[in-house]
């Protein structure tokens, strides 16, 4: 049996393999090209992008020597962080996202539960998921340059554009989340005749908690994320300044350390994402083993943690039962 | 599950309706096939009955015909039973929200007791509340009420599930196993608590239970699945 699927997976591994580099081949027309590519890149990273000026997290100096924000206002912060280009993009950006991942799970839970085929039949089903797909098979980019012809540059166009992909994007890992909850719960909740929003609200949405709630803060991040990019099309926020570095006279290493600082903010949402989701995961009820630990065989570390008694609260709740 | 009104002719009939709270007629069940066929039984309120028989056999798919998760092969069921929160429903896994509270658990069988057109997310009245105060106490599970369900103990669960059936104030209670493999004790104290509230709120009871001592320890009646006919052993009581 176990050679049987041994065989069988090798076969589509091999298959996949096969597939994916006939479309490669297919694609690229010409492999000579990434001969001198790291030396290109080596040459772009160290004349253009390193070091990165990290003059983005200062406020302007005027001639006169007076410091000012951005948008020409007197700096009369008390840290001159606070005037700076990072500080007054990053703080649009993450307002955008907000807005637009609060407004986008608001409308898309409701949406998924008619789009997750436990919980509405299928003509509403197939009606809710041509909606999301159609809301997320335009990029947020898109979207932002429809708006920016709309109602012209600035935040707004950049709001609406990530609230419809969030919609979109963000149903659809909603009613995949919801299609993968456990039966039970909703069968007891069916058969006592629970109304289809009490069903949604008080047993598919707890749940669920953990992943709704992961992709929640996922979404905020990804929208954080694309505010670097939306300011390409005058959509505001950090991505506005870092579309200004990359255009002419391209002073790549201020835009290179905006970029740093987008990575800072998403690695700290990720870090206050996992603090959230630590309330509705079962990760709190158990202790977590030592990092080192990953890198002893299986048989050391279970001795390892045998020893240590690090199994001893779950053998509590056992002994509980 | 249809709502059965049919009128009827003299007066003797029309006591047993009254009684009657469910009626199986040569009903068929399973998904594709029929695992159990030709079972036509009459269900009186306030009965305990027991399925008895081995793993597979159709015990598990008759109590879902009967709580409306699936559509038999052939047959009828009628019964008189409010389609909201009439059937209490505890299957084998217990189906709690196991992120949620015990608290919050118990209040779903009690949001049962408000009408469908209430918004789900208003709170419950002062008096629902209460009651779920005493639900949790009379099942001994009120210190654990702000506990998430995954944490607790086998025993624990099965206190919060029949808390939560307990609370809707069913007509018809279905309990697939719900005993599990509990302790002596625990099972002792927890049949004990469940006889109690049922005979309380005059429930009728249909459990699938595979440990036969188990089941006559509850129930008034057996029903006992082999091959793929229903027999019924008897009246117990009698």
């Amino acid at each position: 049996m176990v050679i049987s699927i041994n065989k069988k997976l090798l076969f589509t591994g091999t298959i996949l393999l096969v597939l994916t580099m006939v479309f490669l081949d297919d694609l690229v027309e010409d492999w000579g090209q990434i001969e001198d590519a790291p030396e290109k890149l080596q040459t772009f990273f160290s004349e253009d992008l390193w070091p990165p000026d990290w003059s983005v997290l200062e406020a302007e100096v005027w001639v006169d020597g007076s410091l000012h924000k951005p948008n020409g206002d007197i700096c009369d912060e008390s840290f001159e962080l606070f005037c700076s280009k990072a500080w007054t993009g990053m703080v649009v950006t993450l307002k955008m996202a907000f807005i637009a991942t609060l407004i986008g799970f608001i409308v898309s839970i409701p949406l998924a539960s008619v789009a997750a085929n436990n919980l509405a039949p299928l003509p509403i089903n197939l009606a809710a998921r041509i909606i999301l797909a159609g809301l997320r098979s335009l990029p947020s980019i898109i979207w932002a340059l429809l708006f920016a012809i709309a109602i012209g540059f600035g935040p707004l166009p950049g709001i609406l554009a990530m609230t419809l992909y969030t919609i979109g994007y963000l149903g659809k890992l909603q009613y995949e989340s919801m299609e993968g909850i456990a039966n039970s719960p909703l069968e007891s909740g069916m058969a006592m005749g629970l109304t289809h929003s009490e069903r949604l609200f008080h047993i598919v949405i707890p749940e669920s908690s953990n992943h709704l709630l992961s992709q929640l803060l996922f979404m905020f991040e990804y929208n954080v994320r694309h505010g670097a990019v939306l300011g390409l099309v005058g959509a505001g926020g950090i991505g506005m300044y870092i579309d200004n570095y990359i255009n002419p006279p391209f002073d790549y290493d201020r835009a290179f350390a905006l970029l740093i600082v987008v990575f800072v903010v998403v690695v700290v949402i990720d870090l206050i994402s996992m603090f959230i989701r630590s309330f509705v995961t079962e990760e709190g009820d158990v202790k977590r083993p030592k990092w080192w630990t990953i890198l002893l065989p299986a048989g050391m570390a279970m001795d390892y943690y045998n020893q240590k008694g690090v199994t001893k609260k779950s053998s509590n709740l056992e002994e509980s039962e | 599950m249809q709502d059965v009104n049919s009128p009827l002719d003299d007066e003797k009939k029309a006591d047993t309706s009254a009684k009657t709270i469910l009626n199986l007629k040569n009903l068929s069940i399973g998904y594709n096939d029929p695992l159990v066929s030709k079972i036509s039984k009459e269900i009186i309120a306030g009965e305990s009955i027991a399925i008895v028989g081995p793993s597979g056999i159709g015990k598990t798919t008759l109590l879902r015909t009967i709580a409306g998760l699936i559509i038999p092969v052939s047959g009828e069921i009628s019964h008189t039973i409010p389609k909201r929160g009439g059937i209490g429903y505890i299957p084998q896994k217990l189906g709690l929200i196991r992120h949620s509270s015990v608290r919050n658990n118990i209040a779903l069988g009690a949001r049962t007791r408000r009408s469908r057109w209430y918004p789900a997310l208003f709170p419950l009245d002062r008096s629902l509340k209460n009651d779920i105060e005493d639900a949790m106490e009379s099942l001994n599970i009120k210190d654990l009420a702000n506990d998430p369900v995954r944490i607790l103990s086998g025993g624990q669960q099965r206190r919060v599930a029949i808390a939560r059936t307990l609370i809707q104030r069913p007509q018809l209670i279905l309990a697939d196993e719900f005993l599990g493999e509990l302790d002596s004790e625990n099972i002792k104290s927890i049949v004990k608590a469940t006889k109690k509230i049922i005979e309380e709120i005059g429930a009728t009871l249909i459990m699938v239970e595979h440990n036969e001592e188990r089941a006559r320890q509850i129930a008034d009646r057996i029903w006992r699945i082999k091959g793929n006919e229903l027999i019924e052993d008897g009246d117990f009581d009698q």
